[in-house]
């Protein structure tokens, strides 16, 4: 297997007495795709922030490329090795597109104007979109967004690419088109972690499936195993309600 | 409605007696009124010094007691607190006669000589004050920003401070200003206050004419038209400032 990428080991969380994530453990290899699936408030968001440290963790240990990242790592700390996907997209409303991209890599990684423009536009080409560079997010349908926001994820070039549900929010006919980008880099062998429920998706990228119910990580293996044979039946439950519509 | 108008007009006009009223004291079409106009308009300009100044204080001083409000620590949040909570429960005249007459005791006991004149002692007052309730507009204005955007700006890179100053602030700034430009407009009336500690500005003008010329309705009368042009310069302004930053939003 290949160098991990990412490490959790018996991560458990609480949000006051509720246990949000039970022993959570998993292991990403450099280059992996790996996708979560499970039913809604299972823990799926939570691990993902808990990756990039939107939240902290009680117990357990997370690594980053072999560096243990505890509470005190901030997410802005990680923003070089990791960048975040999320389901409302986020992007920065009084800026324009260019600027949106350009804002991490100007303030954070000190590019000058020019090569974080040069960048900026690279990626949203990357995504399709060079040609909305001038407008604001505003002005730009839900599937433009959301490809904005990757775009913006991808200027800060970093080794991970964490997706919180990415076309959940989006009206079924734009879902297609940020899908086609996210195969695109996963073609190119990037590391990804990717919370959905778009099974075909998942059929075709992911080199392990991991589902959670109720804070734990029920059921992982190769999508070909997942699909044919899940072994628990709570996975077996979920996978025929989700497959059938 | 009709009887009321007449009433009005009847307190109006008078009947010419020293009990009613008598504009000649500001008419500037004779000498001695022009020269009254005069005087009571040149308080005008250390009135929008005073708030002007106190204004520009009051905000600074505001956003940094704000940000120690948002923060995750507890002792933070408890600094802006108590800050909040004691200097709102302040009485403006009560602080201005602290400010004016106690702080500079309080300097000479620690050695140092530190005079503090009306001008000044009016400014520090309103800007301490008005900083309560500016910070406050800033903790509900940065707050109303949704957390995806800090959590956004923090995953590609920002710093919580650059987080502020890039991200969250601008777009905090169209909920900001608005409350903000009420407060200004309170600077502006509550400076009249200054007038006690011996500040020349518009109340004080008014003041020492009434003592000299026995006339208080249409001096007062008048300060109180000086008060509401300046307000009404400031709210429109301030609608301009609204509209561009409206517009800005929209376009391009
Ligand atoms: N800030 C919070 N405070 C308290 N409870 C929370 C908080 N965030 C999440 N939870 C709870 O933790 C559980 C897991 O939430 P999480 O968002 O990780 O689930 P999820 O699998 O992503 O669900 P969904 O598919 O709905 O996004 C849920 O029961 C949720 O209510
Ligand atoms: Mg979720």
């Amino acid at each position: 297997m290949s160098e991990p990428a990412i490490r959790l080991d018996g991560v458990s969380k609480y949000f006051g007495d509720f246990q949000v994530l039970r022993e959570v453990s998993m292991r990403v290899g450099t280059g992996e795709r790996v996708v979560i699936c499970g039913p809604s408030g299972s823990g799926k968001s939570t691990v993902v922030r808990c990756i990039n440290r939107l939240e902290t963790h009680e117990a357990g240990v997370i690594e980053v490329f072999g560096r243990e990242v505890g509470n005190r790592t901030t997410p802005e700390a990680l923003g070089r090795e990791i960048g975040m996907v999320f389901q409302q997209f986020n992007l920065f409303p009084h800026l324009s597109v260019l600027d949106n991209l350009t804002l991490g890599p100007m303030k954070a990684l000190g590019l000058s104007r020019r090569d974080a423009e040069e960048r900026a536009m690279a990626y949203l080409t990357r995504v399709r979109i060079p040609e909305q560079a001038g407008k604001r997010p505003g002005q730009l349908s839900g599937g433009q967004q959301q490809r904005v926001a990757i775009a913006r994820s991808l200027a800060m070039e970093p080794k991970v690419l964490l997706f919180d549900e990415p076309t959940s929010a989006l009206d079924p006919e734009m879902i297609a088109e940020v899908l086609d980008v996210m195969i695109d880099l996963a073609e190119d062998g990037r590391t990804m972690i990717v919370v959905t429920h778009e099974m075909g998706f998942a059929r075709k990228v992911a080199d392990q499936m991991i589902f959670m119910d109720a804070g734990e990580i029920v059921e992982t293996g190769p999508p070909a195993e997942f699909f044919a044979a899940p072994k628990s039946k709570r996975c077996q439950t979920f996978l025929s309600q989700i497959l059938s519509h | 409605m009709r009887p009321l108008l007449l009433l009005a007009l009847l307190a109006l006009s008078g009947c010419a007696s020293s009990q009613s009223w008598g504009w000649y004291v500001i008419d500037p079409t004779t000498p001695q009124g022009w020269t009254n106009v005069k005087f009571l308009v040149s308080g005008m300009w250390a009135t929008i010094q005073i708030s002007v100044i106190a204004a520009v204080l009051s905000i600074t001083i505001g956003l940094l007691v704000a940000l120690p409000g948002l923060s995750d620590r507890w002792g933070w949040r408890a600094v802006n607190r108590v800050y909040v909570e004691f200097i709102r429960a302040i009485p403006l005249l009560p602080m201005l006669f602290w400010v004016f007459y106690g702080l500079p005791i309080v300097f000479r006991s620690m050695g140092v000589n530190i005079p503090i004149d009306p001008f000044w002692g009016a400014i520090i007052t309103l800007a301490i004050s008005d900083s309560a309730f500016t910070a406050e507009i800033y903790r509900a204005g940065i707050q109303s920003i949704a957390r995806g955007q800090s959590e956004a700006a923090a995953t590609v890179g920002l710093s919580r401070w650059q987080a502020m100053r890039y991200v969250i602030l601008p777009q905090a700034i169209r909920r900001i200003l608005p409350p903000l430009a009420n407060q200004f407009i309170y600077i502006v009336k509550m400076s009249a206050f200054a007038s006690v500690i011996g500040m020349q500005e518009l109340t004080r003008r008014a003041n020492e004419l009434v003592v000299t010329e026995y006339r208080p309705l249409e001096i007062y009368t008048l300060l109180i038209l000086e008060y509401l042009v300046l307000v009404l310069i400031i709210s429109a302004g301030v609608r301009w400032l609204e509209r561009r930053m409206g517009a800005d939003e929209r376009g391009r």
